[in-house]
């Protein structure tokens, strides 16, 4: 015990004498929150539509002005030239251009049939298949505020109502996902790094000829990691909850305990890796590529596990963060008990127990 | 000079390369990433498991419920049990969305009335729930003017230019490929540089008669070598696994990925000047790459970002990249329409490359 407490401020006092490193093991969550909670908005906005208006009457000009009022769409800077309407949109200046030939005044009065042009950018699929939505919400808008006032269209309307964020804020669905992200990569990044680091330098040995056991050595490598990992959790969670008003329903215990289960699991990959490797570059690139990657895009962070082809979703079932992120969403935003989520723990958990298994065998076979 | 320069790009390649393990990442890396990213990627959202409440249970419900399952949008699960229960399959992630049928369905369509449907959607994950509303009206609208004969007097017609197909791998395999080449590069150098402080090399190789130009091109040059290896592989895939279009010219994208590179190795000499332990050289790195990453418009679009934030994606070099090789590959954009984003790049391979190499050159003195 007294020898892991001795490693254990040895590696303090090695993340404190470096306080660049500290600075950005502090920062970097944050950053991340900050970026994901303003920069990446999945619902697109502020589209940039460029009107060709040859019809230039007070419709055609009133239905310009339904497009930029619709909160969807904004003006683009360039305006689109007549020959070579296409030029805009290989620059950038605009996404969509809307063609209003001439004529529609008439047919808007005269209850003629009339079509509209619309031309778009659709390099991302996912902003065309929003504009090609919204501009028939907004021309849907502007047909019925051109009808008779007591007049109802017939057929279905949806009654519409969102569950559990219903303002549809993408920080709700991103901070918990990085709380397991964060934790992932300082619990196994950080910790392969540091025993990679002992290897190269050659200190390991050093250590290794001392009286403290492998065993020892390496729980005392560990613990102030794991003590890094939880105030960037606790970081990540307060600035969620304070700054962008993610809610919190469930109960903290719950997931504290599942969040120690999970570095448990993170940090038990993170010696795996660093058997394998004897360079920190080396550990480095493993790292990214066998617990940061999958943890970004295997784990329904970002990317909804469903629409992944049958292969990769069966990969998805062999990756901690997965039902990691499935248990704190689930514990934040629905308040979710553990009767719900049994089956998530309970992956997460023998995951855990087999990984820490593995990483305490390597490590007898490679250093002990 | 310049035997010197290749006698250290010819050492640094060894060192990369001892490594058998190194050597299979290096190469492994891009391929994984790609395909990771090229199946995962997908926003467009399908198969969204609907729980569908038909109260009325009659020919016109059902064929509402059928015009919905049509396509891949909708999964429809027939709903058993009580309506108060589906809170539980909700929480339970069993289904995503409810669909609630009113009894007065049929009555009120074929008297061309309004009805209202329930419509419940699960909105934890927001991209999902807003493509699940859309859907839905889009349907419902077809549904309508089908069944009651009532059209809008005013259509639009649209045509999609570049990927009509609204493949995403076409539009992300391009941004893969440029945060490929700023990961690499920035963390590699960076690290390659400090290791040999950190062993202890550097002292060892400053007795010797290399210069420190000659140093400086000797520890880049195998990384941007790397780069360009790197990013021709992951194109090769993207092509030949991906079938994905490249329109514009190959010799543009290799020639202004010089002036990228450029950047990013000065980048990673910065980086090199202002730490100590390949620790903190790899945190710098990724301090900066996940800036760039989020900042480029590379999951979402810059024009979607509130304003102050997309002010500061001009200081983020990977932003002109992302837009140059998107629109070279996409568009098949040439000099005449990419000028601004060029000269940016210009401006950031200048300053960066310049300011770092004078800060190296003084460090290491």
């Amino acid at each position: 015990m007294h020898k892991i407490y001795n490693i254990a401020s040895k590696e303090v006092r090695h993340i404190l004498r470096d306080v660049r490193s500290l600075v950005i093991a502090i920062l970097m969550p944050m950053l991340m929150t900050f970026l994901y909670g303003y920069a990446i908005n999945l619902d697109i906005k502020n589209i940039k539509l460029a009107v060709l208006d040859f019809d230039q009457t007070l419709e055609s000009r009133e239905l310009s002005a339904k497009f930029f009022n619709s909160g969807y769409f904004v003006p683009s800077m360039q305006r689109p030239d007549i020959s070579d309407p296409e030029y805009v949109l290989k620059t950038g200046d605009a996404s969509a251009v809307l063609t209003i030939k001439s004529g529609f005044a008439e047919a808007v009065h005269n209850k003629k049939e009339f079509e509209l042009g619309l031309l778009v950018d659709g390099a991302d699929a996912n902003t065309a298949s929003a504009i090609s939505s919204y501009s028939s919400i907004v021309l849907a808008e502007y047909v019925k505020s051109n009808l008779p006032v007591n007049f109802e269209i017939p057929g279905v309307t949806l009654s519409q109502q969102v569950l559990y964020n219903p303002d549809l804020k993408s920080s709700h669905f991103f901070v918990p996902g990085l709380i397991a992200v964060i934790l992932m990569m300082i619990s196994a990044l950080l910790t392969s790094i540091t025993i990679a680091r002992e290897r190269e330098t050659g200190t390991m040995e050093q250590l290794l000829t001392t009286p403290v056991t492998p065993r020892e050595i390496i729980i005392g490598k560990v613990i102030p990691y794991i003590a890094l990992a939880l105030i960037d959790g606790f970081l990540i969670l307060a600035f969620g909850v304070f700054h962008f008003g993610v809610p919190f329903i469930g109960s903290t215990m719950l997931m504290l305990i599942f969040g120690l289960i999970y570095i448990t699991a993170a940090l038990s990959l993170g010696i795996v890796i660093s058997t394998l490797v004897k360079t920190q570059q080396l550990a480095m690139l493993t790292a990214l590529l066998v617990t940061v990657m999958p943890s970004v895009m295997l784990s329904g962070f970002i990317f909804e596990i469903k629409n992944m082809p049958i292969v990769l979703q069966t990969i998805t079932q062999f990756i901690p963060a997965r039902y990691f992120i499935q248990i704190i969403r689930g514990v934040m935003l629905k308040g979710s008990s553990i009767q719900v989520l049994w089956i998530e723990a309970a992956f997460l958990i023998a995951m855990t127990v087999g990984l820490l298994a593995i990483a305490v065998k390597r490590f007898k076979l490679k250093i002990g | 000079m310049l035997r010197t320069v290749v006698a250290i790009i010819k050492k640094e390649f060894h060192q990369v390369l001892r490594d058998p393990m190194m050597l299979r990442l290096i190469f492994v890396m891009p391929i994984v990433q790609l395909l990771l990213l090229g199946y995962a990627i997908t926003t467009d959202v399908k198969n969204i498991d609907m729980a569908v409440y038909d109260f009325h249970r009659s020919e016109r419900s059902r064929e509402y419920i059928r015009s919905l399952s049509a396509g891949d949008y909708f999964k429809i699960g027939s709903s058993d049990m009580k309506l108060t229960e589906s809170d539980i399959e909700f929480l339970k992630n069993k289904f995503r969305s409810i669909l609630v049928i009113p009894n007065d369905f049929s009555e009120n369509i074929t008297n061309f009335k309004p009805v209202k449907v329930g419509y419940v959607v699960d909105g934890t994950n927001a991209n999902s729930a807003a493509v699940a509303l859309g859907y839905a009206g889009v349907i419902t609208r077809n549904f309508n003017e089908k069944v009651t004969g009532f059209k809008m007097p005013i259509k639009m017609k649209e045509k999609r230019l570049y990927n009509p197909e609204a493949e995403s791998v076409y539009f992300m395999v391009p941004g893969i490929v440029a945060v490929l080449i700023t990961m690499i590069t920035i963390s590699m150098t960076s690290m390659a540089i400090v290791r040999e402080r950190e062993i202890g090399t550097l002292e060892q190789l400053m007795v010797t008669p290399i210069t420190t130009p000659a140093f400086i091109l000797g520890k880049i040059i195998p990384y941007a070598i790397l780069a360009y290896l790197e990013m021709s592989v992951a194109l090769l895939i993207g092509i030949l696994w991906f079938n994905i279009p490249f329109a514009g010219s190959w010799l543009l994208l290799y020639g202004l990925s010089f002036i990228y590179i450029l950047t990013t190795l000065g980048l990673g000499m910065f980086i090199s000047t202002m730490t100590k332990t390949q620790q903190q050289a790899m945190f710098f790195a990724w301090f900066f790459s996940i800036f760039a990453l989020l900042t480029a418009g590379f999951f979402t679009p810059i024009s979607n970002m509130p304003e102050s934030v997309q002010y500061l994606t001009h200081l983020n070099p990977l932003r002109y990249f992302m837009t140059i090789i998107r629109a070279i590959m996409m568009k098949g954009a040439s000099i005449d329409i990419l000028y601004p984003e060029i000269l940016a790049l210009c401006f950031f391979a200048v300053a960066l490359f310049t300011l770092s190499w004078i800060r190296f050159s003084k460090r290491v003195k």
